[in-house]
């Protein structure tokens, strides 16, 4: 966030580390744990060591850290180095040939008596029977498993919108409906989400579509999302991007099915301002029951009045029924994006919305994404990609 | 940026939509005239209207819809200058960079401003977009086209090569885009231009993998890390409504029934051979008789033949009672709907929705959705090789010979130059 902007900036953590914060960290293993620091509080890391969750407090994000007994140290961020190509080959290496004479015992008690990882890796490859064997490229292989296997290092991950997404995404993609980074910036960008935009939500994966839209808005627009539970929704995805509570929400309401529905009779303001008051603790729960009923009867007319620049869908229930629903309370030309993982869930919303006239063009599209390895010599696509991120359905509003 | 009315305006842009690949912009001047082949349209006809809207032709049966601009529709709609950035490649790079509201941002070369006005977008009026282009008139169109749309207070173009002249700016960005032939040439530039007191993001744009090596190469030297490269594409696919697909029994069914209509055919037509070839007998002579009789033979094998044939054809449209047909057209009816949709699709208005009662009926037929990716999409459009900053402090230790290189976790290596 700029300094000096007249809306209140909803993520002002975003990058130096404050106590409170939900971090990630990335072990040497390539594993991502969410982390919620506490003041003076332990951090338990496992295998690679624990430290004092205050050590990391106003550092920028994207440090490497060594953990030797319970203090950190940066470590220099790595460079990539070059590999000789050689002559070698595999043509004398067998597999289960005995190569190793440094017996796991032996490595363990090193380990225990503080010797560095990096010696332990040295002294594996020095008593390794076929290790000059081997390819420059194998060794760097070599090397980088004994790395993750004993290093007592971490890096802490900025929360970035896309690397919340990557995190949950990685941990159990169900749980986000198949949201992936590339599909959740398309949906954003299709939905046309801007600073000060106004839109309709309704995310059943685990907030990570209003996450989006509430990142891109930083605290500057609205969002009313639907929901299938009586009280507020549970959007875990939220607690690693460490909104700020205030201004959250002054940006986010949430409906149900039930309140979202112009048929409904609120209970809640009906029978809140005639009871007699007579203790002060009733007192207070009659005047927080009736900010509640406010609230929401404020909610339900803004959401009614309208003219709203977008609605976003990713949803277990029947999409036509959810955009026919909410379609009347969006402005003319505003975008209509819905996710699913399912095809066949899209094209028959495709073929309904086809038939109705305020639908212009909807189109139905699959996201497809692909990393490399980019190292000299070794430039390929990742031997395991991501399967799907869904597909979207786009169309606009007459 | 544009506007948020809920009406157009005099001196708006707007986006006509006359199909899926006809989108086009147009700035509201009462007293001009739209014409297009869908018709003619006066623009002060267009002023007070909803955006949003579907508005007739002047006396022709044509319409178009007048939508609200947004980057995606205007990337559709623009006039192209150079090779532009599309949808998924624009979204990927906002994301990983991490632009958002109040975001500064670098991009290089500014080219025909697709990337320009989404960035715009996101960034929003607390943030801030230097934009460079080297080209001069390119420079001058984009120049008189981000005032026009109302962005030029958020957005700063220069004209310049910013390989050979760096940026105007210093440890100030947040994030750099660079879409030039040789991004490796500013990258030291970049690495000025980002600001230093936190976590920085750089994004190279190269649909060629030897210019992704050099990039990554002269990424590494500058002191950047976690390089990675993505590709991303958008799959449309092609939805259609089709007849259920028949069981093979039906046409198995159907194939017994031509040849049973066949032979019937034929033995009815060996019949009346020998009948005539009877009564001809019986009516003319015997000498002359025959000669008829060689002929007519030789007709009927062919007449038989012919005829089995035709019959065949004949039998499909009678017994399939039109509907295979009726239904083929039905699928057809469905694909203008997708392009136009409004108006054509009221053609097909019972035909894809389940009918329950369709079979009892005998004249409805069921359908179902069905989807395919197009026989031919974009395959690539650009390798994305992404880095990050770290803080100054920390980036110069990293510069030093690493402290243990035998042992090192040595994830990449550099080009040898």
């Amino acid at each position: 966030m700029q300094e000096g902007t007249s809306t209140l900036p909803l993520n002002t953590s975003r990058g130096l580390i404050q106590d409170g914060d939900t971090v990630l960290l990335r072990l040497p293993n390539g594993d991502v744990r969410s982390i919620k620091l506490e003041k003076d509080s332990t951090v338990n890391l496992g295998r690679v060591g624990s430290f004092n969750a205050s050590d990391l407090f106003n550092h920028t994000y994207g440090l490497t850290y060594d953990i030797s007994g319970k203090k950190l140290e940066v470590i220099p961020p790595r460079s990539i180095q070059e590999v000789e190509d050689t002559e070698a080959t595999n043509e004398l290496i067998n597999d289960g040939e005995f190569v190793q004479p440094l017996t796991s015992e032996e490595i363990e008690t090193l380990k225990k008596s503080g010797v560095p990882a990096s010696e332990i890796i040295k002294r594996q490859i020095e008593q390794h029977a076929n290790y000059s064997l081997k390819t420059e490229y194998s060794k760097e292989k070599y090397k980088k498993r004994k790395e993750a296997k004993y290093s007592k290092t971490f890096t802490t991950i900025e929360p970035t919108l896309f690397n919340v997404c990557e995190y949950w995404f990685k941990k159990d993609q169900s749980r986000l409906r198949d949201i992936r980074c590339d599909t959740l910036s398309q949906m954003l960008h299709l939905a046309s989400v801007r600073p000060g935009g106004r839109y309709i939500v309704v995310d059943d994966a685990s907030g990570i579509l209003v996450a989006g839209v509430l990142d891109r808005l930083s605290g500057d627009g609205r969002v009313i999302s639907i929901c299938d539970v009586e009280s507020s929704p549970a959007y875990p995805v939220l607690t690693q991007l460490n909104l700020k509570k205030e201004a959250l929400s002054t940006v986010l309401s949430s409906l149900n099915w039930a309140t979202a529905d112009e048929e409904y009779i609120p209970m809640l303001a009906a029978s809140g301002t005639s009871r007699e008051v007579k203790s002060e603790r009733q007192k207070v729960r009659a005047s927080k029951r009736k900010a509640a009923g406010d609230s929401l009867v404020s909610v339900r007319e803004e959401l009614f009045d309208g003219e709203f620049d977008g609605l976003l869908v990713a949803s277990e229930y029947d999409p036509l029924s959810i955009v026919e629903k909410l379609s009347p309370y969006l402005a003319g030309s505003a975008s209509i994006v819905v996710q699913s993982p399912n095809i066949q869930v899209l094209a028959d919303l495709q073929s309904q919305m086809r038939q109705i006239p305020h639908y212009l063009a909807p189109a139905v599209t699959e996201v497809w994404l692909r990393r490399y390895q980019v190292l000299p010599g070794r430039t390929h696509p990742f031997m395991n990609m991501s399967g799907s991120g869904g597909f979207l359905l786009h169309a606009i509003k007459m | 940026m544009w506007s948020t009315a809920r009406t157009i305006a005099a001196g708006d842009l707007v986006i006509v939509w006359l199909t899926r690949d006809l989108v086009q912009p147009l700035y509201v001047a009462p007293g001009k005239d739209f014409n297009s082949k869908y018709g003619s349209y006066r623009h002060a006809d267009l002023v007070g209207l909803p955006y949003g809207s579907k508005v007739r032709a002047r006396g022709g049966r044509g319409f178009i819809h007048v939508l609200r601009p947004t980057p995606e529709l205007w990337t559709l709609a623009l006039p192209h200058r150079t090779q532009i950035l599309y949808l998924a490649d624009i979204a990927f790079i906002t994301s990983w960079l991490d632009i958002r509201s109040g975001s500064r941002v670098i991009e290089a070369g500014t080219g025909s401003g697709s990337f320009t006005h989404s960035t715009a977008r996101t960034i929003g009026p607390t943030g801030h977009l230097w934009s460079y282009e080297f080209h001069e008139a390119r420079f001058a169109k984009a120049r008189d086209e981000f005032a026009r749309h109302g962005i030029a207070d958020r957005v700063t173009l220069t004209h310049r090569n910013v390989c050979k002249e760096g940026f105007t700016v210093e440890d100030t960005v947040d994030a750099v885009f660079l879409d030039l032939p040789a991004p490796w040439d500013a990258v030291e530039h970049a690495k000025k231009a980002l600001r230093k007191d936190r976590v920085t993001r750089i994004c190279c744009f190269s649909p060629c993998m030897e210019q992704v090596l050099r990039t990554v190469s002269a990424l590494n030297e500058a002191g950047f890390t976690d390089i990675t490269m993505y590709e991303t594409l958008i799959r449309p696919q092609d939805v259609s409504v089709v007849p259920k697909l028949k069981p093979i029994s039906e046409v198995s069914a159907r194939l017994k029934e031509a040849e049973r209509r066949r032979e019937e055919k034929r033995q009815r037509q060996i019949r009346e051979a020998q009948r005539r070839k009877r009564k001809r007998a019986e009516e003319e002579g015997e000498g002359e008789g025959a000669i008829q009789k060689e002929e007519s033979e030789g007709v009927e094998v062919k007449k038989v033949k012919t005829d089995g044939e035709g019959g065949e054809k004949g039998d499909v449209v009678e017994e399939n009672d039109g509907q295979a047909v009726e239904g083929k057209d039905a699928a057809l009816d469905v694909r203008p709907a997708q392009d136009a949709t409004a108006s054509t699709s009221a053609v097909v208005p019972s035909k894809t929705e389940p009918q329950p009662d369709a079979e009892e009926a005998g004249q409805e037929e069921e359908t179902i959705v069905v989807s395919k990716t197009f026989p031919e999409v974009r395959g690539h459009t650009s390798y994305l090789t992404f880095a990050c900053l770290l803080p100054a402090a920390l980036v110069t230790r990293a510069s030093e010979p690493p402290p243990s290189k035998g042992t090192g976790d040595v994830e990449m290596a550099v080009v040898a130059e």
